[in-house]
C-alpha cells in the first residue's frame, strides 16, 4: 500500500461493454487525496458504471483502475482490499431490511474486521451520532423515512473507516424535503477531508462542495474543471446544453 | 333480502345432499350388518406391526396410533434431510462453477419429473431389496451394516443405571452456558475471538465423558455385529423405512431446491451489491445477507412442500411400511368398517396439515420484515 | 413455407452481461467457469468423476446388462393392457383425429403469436427451435417404436405425424382467436374418445397401460376445471354461507393425501349410493376420486387468477352498471383464466404423475402394467422390476419434462414469469 502523496484514484482508458452496448469509452480520470469530484451528465451516460467499476461492482473490460496504489485485477484479495477502503452509498439505500440500523452498521466491522462487538457498537453509535440519527439505532430500515435510511446507509459505509466514499445519486430516490438532511451530512463529510466521488444533479451542493466537476455523456468524460469555471464558462457545447437544461 | 334467501337455500341444499348421503351410508351399512360408529376401534387388531412392540391383541385404536407415530417418524426425518439437500442443491444451481450448476440442474429435472411413487418403488424393489442377504451383508467402515434386511447403524444400548449420568448431563449444560457467557464477555472486553462453540462444546463433552465413566458406563455405544441370520446391536432401519425415506427425501429436495433457487434470485440485486461494497466475502454475504432474506421468501412454498412430504408418506402403503395409511388399509382388509376407518385416516392427515400450517404461520409472523 | 415454419416461439433471451468485444476461448471459458479458484477446481474434478461414474453405470445397465426382452414382449400391454387387440384400430383412428385437431390448434395458436411478432412485440425465434422443442417427444416415440419393432406401427405413426404436420400448416393459414379454435381442439378430444369408447367400442373399464394413464389425466383435468372455477368463485363470494362451504371443501381435500381419496373411491363410494344402484366400476371410482382431488387444487389456481385481476377493473365494470354476474362473467373471468393457464398446465403435469397412484387401488395403468409384467411366468422372480420401472419412468419423465418446458415458454410469452 502506498502512503505517498500520489493520486488516490486513477482511471486510465477504462472501457466497459454490456453485451453490444459500450457503456464506457476509454475514460481517464485522476482523483487526488481529499479531493471531492462531482460527476453529472444525462442518464445512461455511464456515470454510475464508472464509479461501480472503482469498487469492482462492475468489471471493466479494458484499461487500468488503481485505487490507493492497488490495481484492480481478477485477484480476489486485491478486490477485497480495495472494497475495504472504499465506501459506497447507493441510490436505493440498499440497507439490509432484516437487520436493525445498528446491526447494518456493525455488520461489516464485525464480519470483515472481526472487531469486538462492544467496540463495533460504540463506533457505530458515534457514526449514527454524526449522521444525526442515534435515536433510530434499534429500528428496522422499513420503519425509517427515506432520508433517515440514506443517512443510515452513509453511516454503514463509514463504519469500515474507508479512505474514499462513492455516492451513486444518493438523493435521487428521496422526497424533496429529505434531500437537504442528506446533503448536509455529505457536506460535513467533505469538509472533514474525505476523498469523494459523487454522482449527483444537486448543483447547489456541487458548487458548495466540489473541488472539481466532471461532465459525462455517452460513456465519455466530456469536460472536467473547477466548479467556478464549469458553471460560468463551460468549454464544450454538450456541457452548455446540459447545464441549460438542469439549471 | 335476496342475498339471505339465496344463502339459506344454498345451505339447505348442501345439508340435504349431505343428509342424503349419510342416510344412504347408514342404510347400506345396516343392511350389511356393519357398525356405524367408532366402537370398532376398541376391538383387538388381529394383526401385528413389523418393527414395533405392537401385538395383535392390542386394539385397533392403538394400531392407528402406531401408524401415526410411524408417519411422523418418516416425515420428520424426511423433512430434515430434504431441507438440507434442497438448500445445498438450490445454492449449487446458482454456483459459478458450470459443472456443479449443471449437475444440480440434472438432479432437479430428473426427480421433479418422475412420479414419487416410482422413485419409492425403485429404491425399495430395485435397490434395498437387492442388497445382499444378511449372511453376505457388507459393512461400511465397520459401522453400518447394509443388507436386504435394512440398514443397521450404531446406536446407544442401555446397560446400567442412568440417574447419575443424567445429573452430569445437566451439569454439562450448565457448564457450557456459563463458559459461553464468559467467552462472550471476554469478547466484548478484549476483542478476542469468542469461539463459543469450541469452548462450550468442549465443556459439555468433558462433563458427559466424566459422567459416563462416573456412572459406570450406563450406555454402550454399540456398533452392529453381523451374524449369520441376524445382526445384533445397533439401530435397525427397516428396508421399507429406508426406501420410503430416501424416495421422499430425493423427490421433495428437488422441489425445495427450485424454491430456494427462486428465493435467492428474488433477493434484490442491490442487497448483494451493498454486501460486496462493504467487503463481505462470498460466504459471509450468503450467510448474513442473502440467505436470511431468501428464507423469508421461501417459507410459505417450502412449508407447502413439507405438507406434501407428509401426505406423500402415505405411499408407504405401496411398499408395506406401516404408517397410518397402511394400517388403515390392513384394518379394512381385516374387516374394520371402511367408512369410519377412512374418515379417521383423513382426520389424522388433517391434524398433520393443521399442525404444519400453524407452525408456518408462527414462523412467518416472527420473521416478517418490519416496516412502517 | 419453409421459412415460415420456424416462427414458432418468440423467446426473449435474458442477456447475460458479456462483453461481445471479445469472445472467450475454450481455455479462458474453462478457467472462468470450472477452475475459478482452488475450491472450484476441487469441485470440478470431484463432480466430473462422480458424473462419469454415474453415466458409466447407467450406460452399462441400459446398453449391456439390462434384459429388455420383458419390455419387447409386453410393449402393447404397456400401452393399452387389457384393451381387446382386434379393436386396436379404434385407438389408431383416435390418434389420427387427435393429431388433426391438436395440430390445427397448435398452428392457429402459432399464428396469433406471429401477429405479435409482426407487431414487434416479440423477438424472432431461432431456426432449430421446432426440432429442439419436439425433440424429447420424438425421441420417446422412436424408443417405443423400436421396442414394438413393428413396420405397421411405424407406418401408422408416420401417418399420424404427417396428419399433425398438415393440420398444423392448415392452422397457420387461419387468423382465429383462441375462442374460435379452442372448440375444435376440445371437439377433437371428444370425437377421439367417442371413436374408442362408443359405437360398439371399448368402455374405459377395459382400458389400461399408458392409455389409461393419459385418459385419467386428461379427463381428470377437464372435468375438474368447471368444478374448480365454481369453487374458486364460491370462495371469493360475498355470501358467507357459500364461502364457508367452499373453503371447507377446498381445505379439507388439500389437507388429505390423494391415496386417502382413492381409498374413499375404492371402498366408500358404493355406500353413498342408494340401495339397489350398482357400484360404478373401479376405473370410474378412481376417476371420481381424482376429479374431487384435482378440483380443490384447480380452485386455488383459479383463485390466484381472480386475485390477479386489478380491483380497478371490477370498479370500472360496476361503474358501467353491469350486474354482479356480468362483471364476473364478462370482465373478471376472461382476464383471470388467461393468467391461470400456466398454473393449470402445472396441475395437469402433477395429475399426470399422480395417476400412478391408482396402481395402489388395483388399476392397471402404466405403472400397474410395469409391475404386473414382472410376474409373468416367463419373467417371474428374475428381478426385472428395474427394467420395467425405468421404462415407465422414461415415459413419465418425457411427458412431464416436455410439458413443463412448454409451460415455461407459455408463461414467458404471457409475461407472467417476468419480474
Amino acid at each position: 500500500m502506498s502512503e505517498n502523496g500520489g493520486p488516490m484514484i486513477v482511471l486510465e482508458d477504462v472501457s466497459k461493454w454490456f453485451g453490444d452496448f459500450q457503456a464506457l469509452k476509454g475514460v481517464d480520470l485522476s482523483v487526488d487525496r481529499q479531493e471531492v469530484v462531482v460527476v453529472c451528465g444525462p442518464s445512461g451516460s455511464g456515470k454510475s458504471t464508472m464509479i461501480r467499476c472503482i469498487n469492482r461492482l462492475e468489471k471493466h473490460d479494458r484499461g487500468r483502475i488503481v485505487v490507493d496504489g492497488i490495481e484492480l485485477s481478477d485477484d480476489l484479495r486485491d478486490i477485497q482490499e480495495v472494497r475495504r477502503e472504499v465506501g459506497m452509498v447507493f441510490q436505493q439505500f440498499n440497507l439490509f431490511p432484516h437487520m436493525t440500523v445498528l446491526e447494518n452498521v456493525t455488520l461489516a466491522p464485525r464480519q470483515v474486521r472481526r472487531s469486538p462487538k462492544q467496540q463495533a457498537r460504540e463506533k457505530a453509535m458515534e457514526l449514527l451520532e454524526r449522521v444525526r440519527i442515534p435515536e433510530q439505532a434499534n429500528k428496522y430500515p422499513g420503519q425509517l423515512s427515506g432520508g433517515q435510511q440514506q443517512r443510515a446507509a452513509i453511516a454503514r459505509a463509514l463504519a469500515m473507516g474507508p479512505k474514499i466514499m462513492l455516492f451513486d445519486e444518493p438523493t435521487s430516490a428521496l422526497d424533496p424535503e429529505m434531500i437537504k438532511e442528506v446533503l448536509e451530512v455529505m457536506e460535513e463529510l467533505a469538509k472533514s477531508g474525505m476523498t469523494m466521488i459523487v454522482v449527483s444533479h444537486e448543483m447547489g451542493f456541487a458548487r458548495a462542495v466540489a473541488d472539481r466537476m466532471a461532465f459525462m455523456a455517452e460513456g465519455e468524460i466530456v469536460e472536467v474543471g473547477p466548479p467556478e469555471h464549469f458553471f460560468t464558462n463551460p468549454q464544450e457545447e454538450r456541457t452548455k446544453q446540459f447545464l441549460a437544461q438542469i439549471l | 333480502m335476496r342475498r339471505w334467501a339465496f344463502q339459506v337455500a344454498f345451505l339447505f341444499a348442501v345439508v340435504v345432499v349431505l343428509l342424503y348421503l349419510y342416510e344412504n351410508v347408514t342404510d347400506n351399512l345396516r343392511r350389511l350388518g356393519i357398525t356405524t360408529d367408532f366402537r370398532y376401534l376398541r376391538q383387538p387388531a388381529g394383526f401385528a406391526i413389523p418393527d414395533s412392540d405392537f401385538r395383535s391383541s392390542q386394539t385397533l385404536f392403538d394400531a392407528v396410533l402406531v401408524g401415526v407415530q410411524n408417519t411422523a417418524k418418516v416425515s420428520l426425518l424426511g423433512i430434515l434431510l430434504a431441507s438440507i439437500l434442497g438448500v445445498v442443491v438450490g445454492v449449487a444451481r446458482l454456483s459459478t462453477n458450470w459443472l456443479v450448476r449443471r449437475a444440480a440442474a440434472a438432479y432437479v429435472e430428473t426427480f421433479r419429473n418422475i412420479p414419487v411413487l416410482i422413485i419409492i418403488l425403485f429404491w425399495y424393489l430395485g435397490v434395498v431389496l437387492r442388497l445382499p442377504p444378511i449372511g453376505e451383508a457388507f459393512e461400511v467402515l465397520d459401522l453400518v451394516v447394509v443388507s436386504n434386511r435394512g440398514l443397521v447403524v450404531p446406536w446407544f444400548d442401555r446397560v446400567g443405571a442412568a440417574g447419575l449420568f443424567l445429573v452430569f448431563v445437566v451439569l454439562g449444560v450448565v457448564a457450557a452456558t456459563v463458559v459461553g457467557v464468559w467467552r462472550r464477555r471476554r469478547l466484548e472486553r478484549k476483542g478476542e475471538p469468542a469461539r463459543v462453540l469450541l469452548w462450550s462444546g468442549g465443556a459439555l463433552l468433558l462433563a458427559l465423558a466424566v459422567g459416563y465413566f462416573a456412572a459406570g458406563r450406563p450406555w454402550v455405544f454399540e456398533t452392529p455385529e453381523r451374524g449369520e441370520l441376524a445382526t445384533s446391536g445397533g439401530l435397525r432401519l427397516s428396508p421399507e423405512y429406508a426406501a420410503l425415506l430416501i424416495g421422499l427425501t430425493l423427490y421433495t429436495a428437488s422441489h425445495i431446491a427450485e424454491i430456494v433457487r427462486g428465493a435467492i434470485l428474488a433477493v434484490p440485486r442491490g442487497q448483494t451489491e451493498a454486501a460486496n461494497a462493504l467487503g463481505l466475502s462470498g460466504f459471509q454475504r450468503l450467510r448474513n445477507v442473502v440467505l436470511p432474506q431468501a428464507l423469508r421468501i421461501a417459507i410459505p412454498p417450502v412449508a407447502n412442500q413439507y405438507l406434501n412430504l407428509v401426505k406423500n408418506s402415505s405411499l408407504g402403503v405401496a411398499i408395506s411400511y406401516y404408517e397410518v395409511t397402511k394400517i388403515t388399509r390392513v384394518s379394512i382388509a381385516q374387516a374394520a368398517p371402511a367408512v369410519q376407518a377412512i374418515l379417521l385416516l383423513m382426520a389424522a392427515y388433517l391434524v398433520f396439515s393443521l399442525a404444519i400450517a400453524a407452525i408456518t404461520n408462527f414462523a412467518n409472523r416472527r420473521l416478517a420484515l418490519k416496516g412502517r | 413455407m419453409a421459412t415460415r415454419v420456424d416462427t414458432l416461439e418468440p423467446l426473449p433471451s435474458p442477456e447475460p452481461e458479456r462483453p461481445s468485444a471479445r469472445r472467450l476461448s475454450p481455455s479462458e471459458w474453462a478457467r472462468e467457469n470450472l477452475f475459478g479458484s482452488k475450491l472450484d477446481a476441487v469441485l470440478t474434478v470431484a463432480f466430473a468423476l462422480l458424473l462419469a461414474w454415474a453415466l458409466y453405470r447407467v450406460g452399462r445397465f441400459v446398453f449391456a446388462d439390462a434384459r429388455w426382452e420383458v419390455i419387447d414382449r409386453n410393449i402393447t400391454n404397456l400401452m393399452v393392457a387389457r384393451f381387446p387387440r382386434d379393436e386396436l384400430w379404434r385407438i389408431w383412428a383416435a390418434l389420427f383425429v387427435l393429431a388433426a385437431s391438436l395440430g390445427f390448434g397448435a398452428g392457429a395458436a402459432a399464428t396469433s403469436r406471429r401477429r405479435d411478432l409482426e407487431e414487434g412485440r416479440a423477438a424472432p425465434p431461432g431456426r432449430t427451435e421446432v426440432l429442439r422443442r419436439a425433440g424429447p417427444v420424438v425421441a420417446l416415440v422412436a424408443v417405443l417404436l423400436w421396442f414394438a419393432g413393428s413396420l405397421e406401427a411405424t407406418i401408422l405413426t408416420l401417418g399420424v405425424a404427417a396428419v399433425a404436420a398438415g393440420a398444423y400448416l392448415g392452422g397457420r393459414r387461419v387468423r382465429w382467436r383462441a375462442a374460435r379454435f379452442a372448440p375444435i381442439v376440445l371437439g377433437g378430444i371428444v370425437i377421439a374418445f367417442l371413436i374408442v369408447a362408443a359405437f360398439g367400442g371399448v368402455g374405459w373399464d377395459n382400458w389400461g397401460g399408458l392409455l389409461l394413464t393419459l385418459f385419467l389425466a386428461v379427463a381428470g383435468i377437464l372435468i375438474s376445471f368447471p368444478l374448480g372455477v365454481l369453487l374458486a368463485l364460491g370462495r371469493r363470494s360475498s355470501l358467507p354461507a357459500v364461502r364457508v362451504v367452499c373453503v371447507a371443501y377446498i381445505e379439507l381435500v388439500r389437507g388429505v393425501p390423494l391415496i386417502a381419496l382413492l381409498f374413499m373411491g375404492a371402498f366408500m363410494i358404493g355406500f353413498f349410493l342408494p340401495p339397489g344402484v350398482d357400484r360404478p366400476s373401479l376405473v370410474t371410482r378412481a376417476l371420481i376420486a381424482l376429479v374431487l382431488f384435482t378440483a380443490a387444487y384447480v380452485a386455488e389456481i383459479v383463485r390466484g387468477g381472480l386475485q390477479s385481476v386489478p380491483r380497478a377493473q371490477i370498479e370500472a365494470a360496476q361503474a358501467l352498471g353491469l350486474s354482479p354476474l356480468r362483471v364476473t362473467g364478462l370482465i373478471v373471468l376472461p382476464q383471470a383464466l388467461r393468467n391461470v393457464i400456466p398454473g393449470l398446465v402445472g396441475q395437469f403435469i402433477s395429475l399426470y404423475k399422480d395417476t400412478s397412484l391408482v396402481f395402489i387401488v388395483g388399476l392397471t395403468d402404466l405403472l400397474g402394467v410395469a409391475e404386473n409384467i414382472t410376474k409373468q411366468p416367463d419373467f417371474l422372480a428374475q428381478g426385472l422390476i428395474v427394467e420395467t420401472l425405468l421404462f415407465a419412468s422414461v415415459i413419465y419423465w418425457t411427458g412431464s419434462y416436455w410439458m413443463s418446458r412448454e409451460s415455461q415458454r407459455l408463461e414467458r410469452r404471457l409475461g407472467l414469469g417476468e419480474r
